[in-house]
């Protein structure tokens, strides 16, 4: 009896103890309350990293010149289901926030492009996206912010600056939540 | 189990170990039982045996709902899964941590309770194993001829010099000894134990242990696994969303992932063509470009299987190889919607007969599925294909193709390997062989499937455990260290000198000897050669002696006195 109670307050410090480990964020809120959509404070915004690439249609494309733009950069693949789940969204905001100046951009990852092209031919996805077959571009902005799949989302402010990200399917009302922050 | 402030008792006398009941100690007079006991308790609760079994079982019983729930860290599809099909009871088992069971506060718990269990029970026997292995010898006891091994003799030498020469024979063999203090100088004896090495070995097998788990511990909180299936003339970056599977350690977060980055330029099987071992794998070679960091320069090396590459402080492991037939569909409307190298896996029908899927979500109007199997070297026994060996000398595929809704638009995601054709239907009554280059059309105008080539691929294991090599090197410690616990006795020899048979006739000199611990025996033998070096030892000394008068002997070091001899003889004997 004394034994059990001895342990249980024992169990009890090292739960607390290993619990607090795990909090502490500064200047991230989130948008939907259970951390996949987050919107950074000012000041607290990693610089997104620049890359150059070629598009699903086959021009070059320099990211650097999306500068002075929000931008939203959405991470997909055509073989991934919840990217497929978020497309109509993605493209419904996209035609919505067009006229106010926000570009969309697409990273297509572990991709080919017969498949891509055909993806978004299905789901009347207009923006441009880039390829990055082998991930590099993922890589690089893995440094910044915790991608842990496809899809991921960001929200690049004017600046260049990762102003907000969905980590995982994207819904209307936490991509616009973002942009109206961000905006 | 434990008990720091017994450095006399034997550590391997079950008898040694305390009662764990709670007792008033010294430290509080008056009985009453103060904050130090409870803490001195609680602690000697902690590292009893008992405990220490409870929390083994206890992790064990923790362990029990990360295999029968769904797991983020492995498996993060189902559970999605699980939250769709019982919303009421996901978040409350998310908010108890089951859904990452090994990740959970409570499961750390248990484990850290363990490894501090542990830690209390070997530390302080650490300690103690210490204290024994720097203790005298005893006293030598009275009756020498009731000891196991007992000699007797007597010589023309006094007494005091008869132990003398018998220090000097004892400690030339390597004991450490104990000659009488102050108290009893009257009398004449030596002390003699050898075999403290088995304490030393003793010692090293339980720091070993200690470091053993310490580097467990390393490894499971600072280490990754992943894998990756990388198709030849692809590339891939070491980055959690490009990775297959990651299994990250407690401590370890998808920023401590090595930046490199690898492609497969080429691999290349060979295989045994004939006799006996026909179709067995005679060499592996993969052929990888990779730069370290992004922007690095880039460097090639060559995989082997038991050749990891190391980068970025984790290694690369060629893990497994396959091969990936490539196919082109076009779709009812003319448009190419699908165009690569698809892996396929090899089944346990041998030679490589592999399976496959190839899913087109994107064709018109209706998704298009196929299952497939790759055969290298294809025959025809009648009537079904089957692979005579494993290199692709003929290259066959055999699809059945669906058409419908391949469930990818929603819910959850799905394994590449495989089609569920639950609101597919067939398009083909039969499989399809196709040779490179063939193509089959699909009925009603869907349009065409053509089977281009095939490029092989490997799977890859990226591991970072940098408790792998402090592991192995405590490994062999522990294992030397039982080695010389096992194979070392711990014997004492005792001499005793008296005068006699009758008063002043001589001297009487008595030998005994016991092994503390002979489990391999050999004691005897070397008790009686002991006992016959110390004999003669004494009959020389005795003949170079001109009298047999009661002078003062030269000792070996004239006019030091004995202690202090003895502590030198100490200080040889460890």
């Amino acid at each position: 009896m004394l034994a059990a109670a001895v342990l249980a307050g024992v169990l009890l410090i090292v739960v607390l103890a290993t619990g607090w480990a795990g909090s502490g964020n500064g200047g991230v809120t989130t948008v939907d309350g259970n951390a996949s959509a987050v919107v950074y404070a000012a000041g607290h915004r990693p610089l997104a990293p620049g890359f150059t690439a070629t598009t699903l249609t086959g021009s070059k494309l320099s990211f650097s010149s999306y500068r002075g733009k929000v931008v939203v950069l959405n991470f997909w693949g055509s073989w991934c289901v919840p990217c497929r789940e978020e497309a109509s969204t993605l493209a419904a905001v996209a035609a919505k926030y067009r006229p106010p100046g926000v570009s969309f951009l697409g990273v297509d990852v572990r991709d080919t492009t017969a498949s891509a092209l055909a993806f978004m031919h299905s789901f009347h996805v207009t923006y441009p996206s880039v390829s990055d077959q082998s991930s590099a571009i993922t890589l690089d902005f893995t440094a910044k912010v915790p991608i842990a799949g496809t899809p991921t989302t960001l929200v690049i402010d004017r600046t260049g600056h990762i102003a907000g990200a969905v980590f995982g399917t994207v819904t209307y009302s936490d991509l616009t939540a973002i942009l109206a922050k961000v905006g | 189990m434990t008990d720091v402030r017994a450095p006399e008792t034997d550590p391997f006398d079950p008898a040694a170990e305390r009662d764990d009941q709670p007792r008033p100690g010294s430290s509080s007079p008056g009985g009453t039982f103060g904050l130090a006991d409870w803490l001195k308790w609680a602690w000697r609760q902690l590292t009893s045996m008992r405990i220490a079994l409870i929390l083994l079982f206890l992790l064990a019983l923790a362990s029990v709902p990360g295999s029968m729930l769904p797991q983020q860290g492995s498996n993060p599809a189902s559970v999605q899964q699980y939250y769709v099909s019982h919303p009421a009871l996901a978040p409350w088992l998310n908010r108890l941590g089951l859904f990452n069971v090994f990740a959970a506060p409570w499961f750390a718990a248990i484990y850290l309770l363990l490894f501090a269990s542990l830690v209390g029970c070997v530390v302080p026997r650490t300690f103690r194993l210490a204290g024994s292995a720097r203790t005298l010898p005893p006293r030598a006891p009275r009756h020498l001829a009731r000891l196991p091994r007992s000699a007797e003799y007597t010589i023309a030498l006094p007494p005091g010099d008869a132990v003398e020469v018998a220090a000097r024979v004892l400690s030339g063999r390597g004991f450490r000894l104990r000659r009488p203090d102050d108290a009893d100088l009257a009398q004449d004896w030596v002390s003699a134990e050898k075999g403290y090495l088995r304490e030393a070995g003793n010692l090293l097998f339980h720091l070993a242990l200690l470091g053993v788990l310490v580097s467990v511990a390393l490894g499971g909180l600072f280490g990754y696994k992943a894998d990756r299936l990388l198709v030849q003339g692809q590339s891939f970056a070491d980055t959690v969303s490009a990775l297959d599977e990651f299994h990250p350690g407690r401590f370890v977060t998808a920023a401590d992932l090595g930046p490199f980055t690898m492609t497969l330029n080429r691999f290349d099987a060979s295989y045994i063509s004939s006799g006996q071992q026909r179709g067995q794998p005679s060499a592996f070679d993969a052929r990888v470009t990779y730069t370290e960091q992004p922007g690095g320069p880039a460097r090639t090396f060559d995989l082997d299987v038991n050749r990891p590459l190391s980068v970025d402080g984790a290694k690369v492991y060629l893990i497994g190889h396959g091969y990936a037939p490539e196919f082109t569909v076009t779709d009812a409307r003319g448009h190419v919607v699908y165009n690569q190298p698809t892996p396929f896996v090899a089944g346990t029908s041998g030679n490589f007969l592999s399976e496959g899927v190839v899913k087109v979500p994107d064709a018109q109007p209706e998704q298009l599925g196929f299952t497939g199997v790759f055969v290298p070297t294809a025959v025809n026994v009648g009537g079904t294909l089957e692979s005579v060996f494993p290199a692709a000398d003929n290259p066959v595929v055999s699809l059945i193709a669906y058409a419908g809704n391949l469930g990818m638009d929603s819910g959850v995601p799905q394994s590449v390997y495989q089609l569920d054709t639950g609101a597919m239907h067939r398009l083909t009554t039969s499989p399809q062989v196709l040779q490179r280059g063939q193509s089959l059309k699909l009925p009603d105008g869907r349009g065409t499937i053509t089977f281009t080539g095939y490029v092989p691929w490997v799977s890859l294991a990226i591991t970072h455990d940098p408790g792998q090599l402090p592991a192995l090197i405590c490994g062999i410690a522990a294992l030397g260290g039982l080695l010389l616990s096992f194979m070392i006795r711990r014997r004492r020899v005792f001499v005793r000198a008296r005068v006699g048979p009758s008063t002043g006739i001589g001297t009487t000199v008595q030998v005994g000897g016991l092994a503390r611990t002979d489990a391999s025996g050999g004691f005897e033998a070397e008790f009686a050669e002991l006992a016959a070096r110390l004999r003669s030892a004494h009959e020389q000394a005795a003949s170079a002696q001109p009298s047999q008068s009661a002078q003062p002997p030269p000792p070996a070091q004239p006019g030091r006195p004995a202690q202090q001899q003895a502590a030198q003889h100490r200080h040889e004997g460890e």
